[in-house]
């Protein structure tokens, strides 16, 4: 009788604007819900809810028996559900929907909203009730997320297929599922127009089908990632540009066969695009990137890095006088063919540019340097790594005239001494720094960077903001600078070192945390001796090394002798080329080790 | 902004409760609830005559204000204020513990008002602190503690549980 199937309301129905972000590092735990948000309808229903078919005398005084006997049976299901809204734990919630009837249908939409799907015992359990044709609530209609992505590599056609009947699913994240192909997602996605976002990163399998059902299905779609599907081609994609309009997030990570045709398409029909992360599509040419910032207003977010094809023309092609004041990151790593007047046109174009990463961009001299200075304080994070024909005199001008910048990389920026180091010592707010390989600078410009900083003239002296120091193979460096560095940066949590002879000693590397291995892409490349120089201090590495030099004062005599343990067994820095290559890599993971997500995070 | 413009003597206004009595408070301290701020700005002027609030007694408006009271110097809520600090965590301070420590009766009818009046803070404790009430009973004892008829057959009560299973799992 009370088993009609009738669907229920969910109370996250009414939430329209999800931002949809697709990004999996911002998956599990963005539940953005909140009932706060709708309270706000409920201003005139102080009144409990009485359902107008009680609207007669005994009805009512039954109701007020109740609420005299019960108190909480006075609030309305809105209130109830902002109440069950706070209980993280799923188990609380059961109990709720065990208490009674009306408790079950105020807390059932917040249970299901998100079930638990990430152990096989709990998926399986979800997907029973789901096929229960008599169950006591409509589940089906009632999951709005769908995550599969810890079950990852084990999930199959065969386990998705019984879920397609859940057609209100607002974000679906089958990250890493790479068993699945477009025979379930098909119909997955087939009749649900609530599908914000969809994440099939790393499914290989599917193809245009599956975008195709998107296109013709999911009318709202706001977030797209579909990195690494290497077989989704430009025909679909520019369908799915064509009639979801209003999409906002796109990764189209490493997929490498796309062309400009669906980039463009894109870039025409949907004029909400806030990000759009094109990394590794290195067959993008500049026109595909010149309507992407001339045709998208808001876009806020543009990640070329490797699209090896793009010129200075994707720039210098933009409407004359033109500005994007929301574009705020720009990720142009290894775009080679960039010159100097490329830059110059971006920073007049973008003048609100907050991220700029210009790594191995490595034809940009201290022109661009010196055209970025235009940014001023906007500019927070800045990256020149590798863009090896810099000198002093750009970087000094820039911190000059960028002082608010956060995050600095010039790895590799060999010309550079320690007259840059010590301007970017007077930045007030520096709390990453990156010179692996400035192989120039000294113990001077380490203790002019640990020096507390003096806000204003006047101003109180606060210890130094420094949380990540990378000085790889900035061979010159000794115990006396960084003994100083670890004493006045009281927030260090990363201190990279590898290849500094000064701390290969084995009383030291007892802090240093192990050397990459298996799961590292890189690792392969790791030989021997890159073992054996590897140093790389972080969290506690960084605290144990401090409380050791501050406690044995004999290190400091040791110091002053400037022998060490093992220098007889250091071979000097072979120059050769591979030796080079190797010295590279190490150089990119010391980089990118553990860093990504404070890219990602830096928006 | 009324909250800075106070450095001389604050503001005094009248509220007239569901009770008929006619409470003088601070325009900065009612002005907590943006029901009460809103519906000042459209009287406009100087605010003399007194506000009715059909909706809440005078015993609760007491207990409204005496919260709006402590926290009259907090940051004014705003649209976006959904941090996720506090949506699901039942995490409450000290004071607002101690001012939530009243009778069912009281507690509900605060949650009401708050809601009626539309002061997101005080309704969030609210919820809190009936949430905290909940969590790590069984749905017996959460019957017993709010007084509430078990209106399930048993039939129904094991369907539920046994739908609901993965909900357990850790």
């Amino acid at each position: 009788m009370a088993r009609s199937r009738r669907p229920q309301r969910s109370p996250s129905g009414s939430r329209s604007d999800t931002s949809a972000s697709t990004s999996p590092e911002r998956g599990v735990d963005d539940d953005n819900d909140s009932f706060m948000m709708q309270a706000n309808d409920s201003v005139s229903s102080l009144a409990p809810s009485i359902p107008p078919e009680f609207d007669n005398e005994a009805a009512r005084r039954e109701i007020e028996e109740r609420c005299r006997i019960s108190p909480i049976s006075r609030l309305p299901a809105e209130l109830m559900i902002a109440i069950f809204a706070k209980l993280a734990s799923p188990g609380d919630l059961k109990n709720c929907m065990l208490v009674s009837r009306e408790w079950s249908r105020n807390s059932v939409g917040l249970l299901w909203h998100r079930p638990r799907t990430d152990k096989w015992s709990s998926l399986h359990n979800v997907v029973k009730s789901v096929r229960t044709v008599n169950s006591f609530f409509d589940y089906p209609s009632l999951i709005k997320r769908l995550n599969l992505s810890t079950l990852a590599g084990d999930v199959s056609d065969g386990t998705l297929q019984p879920l397609r009947a859940c057609k209100r699913v607002e974000r679906m994240t089958l990250t890493n599922c790479t068993k699945l192909s477009d025979l379930s997602l098909v119909d997955m996605i087939q009749g649900n127009r609530s599908l914000l976002a969809l994440d099939v990163t790393g499914l290989e399998n599917i193809t245009d089908k599956t975008m195709e059902a998107v296109a013709n299905n999911c009318i709202r779609l706001q977030g797209l990632n579909i990195t690494n599907c290497k077989k989704i081609t430009d025909k679909s994609l520019a369908e799915v540009a064509r009639l979801c309009r209003h999409v906002k997030r796109l990764k189209f990570n490493g997929c490498s066969q796309l062309t400009d045709a669906s980039i463009i398409a894109f870039a025409l029909n949907c004029r909400h695009i806030l990000e759009i992360d094109l990394h590794d599509c290195r067959l993008l040419e500049d026109e595909s990137i010149t309507a992407l910032i001339s045709e998208g207003p808001h876009l806020r977010e543009l990640r070329l890095a490797h699209c090896s094809r793009i010129t200075d023309n994707a720039f210098l092609r933009l409407p004359q006088e033109a500005t994007f004041d929301s574009l705020r990151i720009l990720d142009l790593t290894d775009c080679g063919e960039l010159q100097d007047a490329g830059i110059q046109k971006i920073v007049q174009a973008a003048p609100r540019l907050r991220n700029l990463v210009l790594a191995k961009c490595r034809q940009l001299t201290d022109r661009a340097v010196l055209a970025i200075t235009r940014l001023g304080k906007n500019l927070h994070y800045i990256h020149l790594g590798h863009c090896s024909r810099i000198t002093d005199a750009g970087v000094i001008q820039l911190v000059k005239l960028c002082n608010r910048i956060r995050y600095i990389d010039l790895a590799c920026c060999s010309n550079l001494t320690d007259n840059s180091v010590h301007q970017l010592a007077t930045l007030p707010k520096l709390k990453r720094i990156g010179l692996v390989k400035c192989g120039n600078i000294t113990d001077r410009s380490i203790l002019a960077l640990a020096k507390p900083k003096q806000a204003g003239h006047n101003g109180p002296v606060t210890p130094s903001s420094l949380e990540r120091v990378h000085l790889s193979y900035c061979t010159n460096l000794t115990l006396a600078g960084i003994h100083a560095l670890l004493n006045n940066c009281p927030r260090l949590t990363h201190l990279s070192l590898t290849g500094v002879q000064a701390f290969l000693r084995e009383d030291l590397i007892v802090f240093c945390r192990e050397a990459p291995s298996g799961s590292l892409t890189l690792a392969a490349e790791f030989n021997d001796h890159q073992r054996d120089v590897f140093c790389v201090f972080s969290n506690h590495g960084v605290t144990r090394l401090r409380n050791y030099l501050n406690q044995d004062s004999r290190i400091s005599a040791y110091e002053a002798d400037g022998t060490m343990y093992d220098e007889t067994d250091e071979p000097d820095v072979i120059m050769n080329v591979t030796a080079q290559a190797n010295i590279m890599a190490i150089d990119e993971m010391d980089e990118d080790f553990g860093e990504n997500s404070e890219v990602m995070g830096q928006d | 902004m009324a909250a800075t413009t106070s450095i001389e003597t604050p503001q005094k206004i009248l509220l007239t409760t569901s009770d008929n009595v006619e409470l003088k408070v601070d325009r900065d301290v009612a002005e907590r609830s943006i029901l009460i701020k809103n519906l000042l700005e459209d009287l406009g002027g100087e605010g003399t005559e007194a506000i009715p609030i059909p909706n809440v007694n005078e015993a609760v408006m007491k207990k409204v204000l005496e919260w709006c009271e402590q926290h009259r110097k907090d940051a004014p809520a705003t649209q976006d204020d959904d941090s996720d600090s506090r949506k699901k965590s039942t995490d409450i301070d000290e004071w607002d513990q101690k001012f939530m420590q009243v009778d069912q009766e009281m507690l509900f009818e605060i949650i009401l008002a708050a809601n009626y009046l539309d002061i997101k803070a005080l309704l969030d404790v609210g919820c809190k602190t009936v949430a905290n009430m909940i969590k790590g009973k069984s749905p017996d004892e959460i019957r017993k503690t709010f007084n509430i008829q078990n209106d399930f057959t048993p039939e129904e009560e094991d369907q539920i549980r046994r739908e609901n299973e993965w909900a357990e799992d850790r």
